[in-house]
């Protein structure tokens, strides 16, 4: 559990660039910091793993102060990937470099040999391969490898998918995911707000260093007011929908959906809600219809009857008449 | 104009080459949007505009790029940087001041652009990114979406006939995103700019490019509006490039036969449309 009690935090010991900022992170969370650049949200990450201290509060990890706790305590308990992969890797191969986080813990040997074999296999890794020989998605991506074979329980990742493509992305998030699904803490800094809102079940937003909203995803995504003052968009379809929710009339599971898949099925069932009104109205249209030529029959029936009574007494009249003659 | 003729490139050290016989010819003027995956051969492209290659990484050179008519293997590294600005995808190996008023007057000093232009060259640059306060600050200082800035403003001081960046927004965040491409878009009109960026932001480059171009492993697979290439998000998903999600929505919508209006590209154009499908 990672604890922010009035944290305030400068670089230069006279501008604040994080003043009295209080949450809690509990053990198996997933939770995204949100905000501009300079909102102090990277900040919030260094004072986390205490590569920063406050200059006010307190920052306790599972209870302990991290003042208190040494660097490499911090580093078992916390694994931190940086925005820029550069700042972090520096060995000669693949395969040292991930071995270095044991190396430093004072961990080598076949376990942190077979848990490096591992991790090579499952990102696909030369571990003979130089990282800075490497494009910057991989380069991203043996730096997170580098911090979750040592297994921490939590990880802190400042911005994992920026530089990555599509599919490394997917590759990066499913792993995060496999990761917190398996009791690991989850907190990321992170502009894309499609990854946000496919991954984060709790969303920090932050601006000019302060906490502006705390709690689940969508709630924060969807709040207006939040929205504005972290200077944020919401992820496209969350947006279309609060846009179209707006519209007076709009179907309600239109104008919650947050995913393709809810606002394809919100759309299919308000148009098949509208067919089914159109059905029932030419259903009512054939009733009234039909009702209609019932009375119309019943009308010509009427008339035929009564021309009818009209024509045979004339008939009768005029054939007496004949007779008179 | 920009034109590749037959272009082929393999790095000294690379088995195969990066980029294969490509074509393409780019109009003054022209915002040019390149998306494709990781190692598809994107920055190889803008490499071969500035004159990075072949000038600063040899390999085999194979068809022909030329910039205002010159020649990018027969012009000089410097001829061309008068030419074609660039800002590198990673920022801090193009930092070479320590303070940032010192970072955008570096290239003007090296351009030997008239010292009395210069103070205005700086205040213009530093205010169409809206970093003047960042003025004295250190490099090191600044965040990396800050950094960002820095560099485009650095570039855009020295007016270039082309732009050329790899990913200049991938540590910004996305009101910074837009209003650095808002910016570029803003000048390229008013200086007839050719802008070429590399991005992996998608939506960002279907909102503001006129020619969209998606590589893949060296290859162009598309070059064309960018509605016109979005109405493939299939075969761009399965080239590792995803669509903005409000595209996704449309063509999911379509093919359950709930939409069969024209591609959409952003939130604007899926409300307006879904407004008059559930109307």
């Amino acid at each position: 559990m990672i604890e922010f009690k009035n944290v305030s935090a400068s670089y230069d010991g006279e501008l604040a660039v994080l003043r009295d900022v209080s949450f809690t992170v509990n053990d198996g969370d997933f939770v995204a910091f949100v905000g501009t650049n300079g909102a102090g949200k990277s900040t919030t990450m260094r004072l986390a793993n205490g590569l920063l201290k406050p200059t006010a509060g307190e920052v306790l990890v599972d209870g302990v102060p991290t003042t208190a706790l040494k660097t490499s305590e911090l580093a078992r308990k916390i694994g931190f990937l940086f925005q820029n992969p550069d700042r972090q890797i520096c060995c000669n191969t693949v395969r040292e470099e991930l071995l270095f986080g044991f190396k430093a813990l004072g961990e080598e040997g076949p376990d942190a040999e077979a848990r490096v074999d591992a991790m090579i296999e499952r990102f696909g890794f030369d571990g003979d391969a130089e990282p800075y020989l490497l494009n910057r998605g991989t380069r991203q991506l043996l730096a997170l490898a580098s911090i979750i074979v040592l297994a921490p329980p939590t990880i802190i990742l400042d911005e994992p998918t920026t530089g990555l493509d599509f599919r490394e992305c997917v590759k990066v998030m499913d792993i995060v995911c496999e990761l917190n699904e398996g009791g690991t803490t989850v907190i990321m800094v992170c502009h894309d707000m499609e990854v946000v809102g496919d991954f984060a079940h709790r969303v920090i937003a932050m601006t000019a260093g302060q906490v502006v909203a705390d709690g689940a995803t969508f709630d924060v995504l969807r709040d207006g007011a939040v929205l504005k003052a972290a200077h944020i968009l919401p992820p496209q379809v969350t947006e279309v929908s609060m846009i179209l929710g707006r519209e007076p009339g709009c179907v309600p599971a239109v104008a919650a959906a947050n995913t393709v898949p809810q606002m394809v099925e919100a759309v299919a069932q308000a148009k098949q809600a509208e067919l089914q009104q159109v059905a029932e109205a030419a259903a009512l249209a054939d009733d009234v219809l039909a009702v209609l030529a019932a009375e119309q029959a019943a009308t010509a029936a009427a008339i035929v009857e009564a021309s009818a009574d009209y024509e045979a007494p004339a008939a009768a009249m005029g054939a007496s008449e004949e007779e008179g003659r | 104009m920009i034109e590749f003729k037959e272009f082929s490139f393999r790095y000294r050290e690379g088995a195969e080459p990066v980029v294969k016989d490509i074509s393409l010819t780019i109009p003054d003027g022209c915002f040019v949007g390149i998306t494709g995956a990781a190692g598809s051969g994107k920055s190889t492209l803008t490499y071969a505009i500035n004159g990075i290659i072949p000038h600063c990484y040899p390999g085999d050179f194979y068809g022909a790029v030329s910039v205002e008519g010159c020649d990018t293997v027969e012009t000089s590294l410097t001829d061309l940087s008068r030419m074609v600005g660039s800002v590198c995808q990673d920022i801090d190996s193009q930092m070479v001041s320590t303070v940032v008023e010192d970072e955008i007057l570096y290239g003007l000093e090296n351009f030997a652009v008239p010292w009395d232009e210069i103070p205005a060259r700086v205040d213009e640059a530093l205010a169409s990114m809206g970093i003047e306060d960042l003025r004295d600050r250190t490099i090191d200082s600044l965040s990396g979406g800050q950094k960002q800035k820095v560099a485009v403003a650095s570039v855009i001081a020295l007016h270039p006939k082309v732009l050329v960046l790899d990913e200049p927004t991938a540590e910004l965040d996305p009101a910074s995103s837009v209003a650095v491409f808002d910016l570029l878009a803003r000048y390229a009109r008013e200086h007839g700019t050719t802008v070429v960026v590399v991005e992996q932001k998608i939506a960002l480059l279907s909102d503001y490019a006129d020619l969209l171009v998606i590589v893949d492993d060296g290859r162009i697979r598309f070059a064309d509006t960018p509605d016109a290439v979005l109405a493939h998000s299939d075969e761009l998903l399965a080239l590792g490039v995803n669509c903005p999600r409000a595209t996704t929505l449309m063509n999911a919508l379509g093919k359950q036969g709930l939409y069969d209006g024209p591609t959409v590209r952003n939130v604007a154009q899926a409300a307006a449309a879904l407004q008059e499908v559930l109307a």
